[in-house]
């Protein structure tokens, strides 16, 4: 079984369909890019994995727990607040623009949801985080301020962040997009490192080298559709849209 | 001189109703336009539509004239007898002050406190809910330190208009500073304890500065 199974999602905005069925099944220790040309629902279709927004009908089980159903009958239902704050707990989620809270230093950004969501001690917190901080070459700068650091060793501490939890599987939203060039390279070395520990992850990205390199699953996603997935999408695009958008790279 | 002394010590003891009036306006304005603010923000329209008249008639209307209101309202209005509306050893016409005080500026600082809070990108929120923090742990740990970090020259702004709006205490013939200043100048016959409380204001807005430009200072850390 999956560690994320989608099924039929759809997703609109108002009149805007921008999901219109997916199907997206993620194994445990499998790495899927999503790729395709903007406003195609990458983001949304993520931002639906993760809770941010609410799917219209379809199914999500993330580590073997139903987020939300559509039954026979047509009625889309999302789990109890229980089950969904545990559900939350089992993966993380990395954001563009990293998101991390200013007021804290790196430091409390990493353990504050240790403490008081998952109840950890502040030495077991503590530990966890040195541990992290210490795997991502960011030591030096546990009592640092994220305005202090660059873009690179904010989105560093952002995985860290989600890592924190132990998460059964990791999202990435253009993990590298709000970078400067020279700065993506920290940043993707770091995912490439989860990759060879065998992290379950789903990342949308523009990369494509680093989508071919570290994807065991390519999914081109266009118009609210996957219009193709496999093992070589980059490599050897079936579709002619595909190919057209890989053209552009 | 002697004269001198004696204003001073006259003034001073007024200044004990005006440092009064300050502190507990502020401590239950600013929990109150806390509130206030997440009423106005609301999803609830009625409760929103209810707050917004609620905050437009507070700021559109004089705060003397709201005092007064409060002041006899519960005689007018429920014939109540003013005397038993003592609150132990205050005068109910004190406890009318603090009331109406409260009441305007929460709803000032509720604008402020709102426009700091709509001022929060999304992403905080949405970074907090993914890591499982509670509605609750948001607002308190993620949202409102920085909050309060925006919304401090704002909030600065009103605490010294608050000092200087404390005179206003004397319609309902609360023994202020002011009041004092405004006796003790019509028996004098002289100017000299206008210019003595104006010194006394001003001394106490300097002391306000000083510690609200501590207080950003901490703050500034992050930006
Ligand atoms: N909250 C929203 N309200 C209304 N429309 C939205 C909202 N979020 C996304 N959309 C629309 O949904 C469509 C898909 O957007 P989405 O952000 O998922 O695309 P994307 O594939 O991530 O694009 P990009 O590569 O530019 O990030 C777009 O047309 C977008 O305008
Ligand atoms: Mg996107």
């Amino acid at each position: 079984m999956g560690v994320l199974e989608m099924k039929d999602i759809c997703k609109s905005f108002d009149s805007l369909k921008v999901l219109k069925g997916i199907d997206l099944e993620v194994k445990k220790g499998e790495v899927v890019a999503i790729i395709g040309p903007s406003g195609g629902g990458k983001s949304t279709l993520l931002r639906c994995a993760t809770t941010l927004e609410h799917i219209d009908s379809g199914s999500i089980v993330i580590a073997g727990e139903t987020l939300v159903k559509t039954s026979s009958s047509g009625l889309t239902q999302y789990t109890d607040k229980k089950t969904l704050q545990d559900i939350r707990g089992k993966f993380g989620l990395v954001f563009q623009n990293f998101n991390l809270f200013p007021h804290f230093s790196v430091r409390r950004n990493i353990t504050e949801s240790l403490v008081h969501v998952h109840k950890k001690s502040r030495d077991e917190a503590d530990a966890i985080c040195d541990a992290l901080l210490e795997k991502f070459d960011l030591t030096s700068k546990a009592d640092a301020y994220p305005c202090n650091l660059s873009g690179g060793q904010q989105q560093r501490v952002s995985i860290a962040r989600a890592l924190a939890v132990n998460p059964e599987i990791l999202f990435f939203d253009e993990p590298t997009s709000a970078l400067d060039p020279e700065l993506t390279s920290g940043v993707l070395k770091v995912i490439r490192e989860l990759a060879k520990e065998k992290m379950t992850m789903v990342i949308v990205t523009h990369e494509m080298s680093f989508a071919r390199d570290v994807a065991d699953k390519i999914v081109f996603m266009d118009g609210g559709v996957i219009v193709e997935q496999g093992a070589d999408v980059i490599s050897n695009p079936h579709n002619e849209r595909t190919r057209e958008f890989l053209s552009k790279f | 001189m002697a004269e001198l002394q004696s204003t001073l010590f006259q003034l001073a003891g007024g200044l004990r109703f005006t440092v009064g009036i300050f502190f507990l306006t502020l401590l239950f304005s600013i929990p109150l336009g806390l509130i206030v603010a997440r009423g106005r923000m609301s999803k609830n329209k009625i409760l929103a539509g209810v707050v917004r008249i609620y905050i437009s008639v507070m700021r559109g209307t004089p705060l003397m004239l709201q005092l007064l209101l409060v002041y006899f309202g519960p005689y007018y209005v429920f014939g109540v007898k003013l005397a038993d509306l003592d609150v132990g050893p205050f005068k109910y016409r004190f406890v009318a002050t603090i009331i109406g005080f409260s009441l305007n500026y929460a709803a000032y600082f509720a604008e402020i406190f709102r426009g700091g809070i709509q001022s929060m990108p999304v992403g905080q929120y949405e970074a907090a809910q993914i890591l499982g923090f509670s509605r609750m742990q948001t607002f308190f740990r993620i949202i409102l330190p920085q909050v309060i970090k925006r919304v401090l020259p704002s909030v600065t702004n009103e605490v010294i208009t608050l000092v200087k709006d404390t005179s206003l205490a004397q319609v309902l013939a609360v023994t202020e500073m002011f009041t004092m200043a405004k006796n003790l100048a019509s028996t004098q016959v002289s100017v000299m304890p206008f210019i003595a409380a104006g010194a006394f204001y001003y001394i106490m807005n300097g002391v306000i500065e000083i510690v609200m430009t501590r207080a950003e200072k901490s703050m500034s850390y992050y930006s």
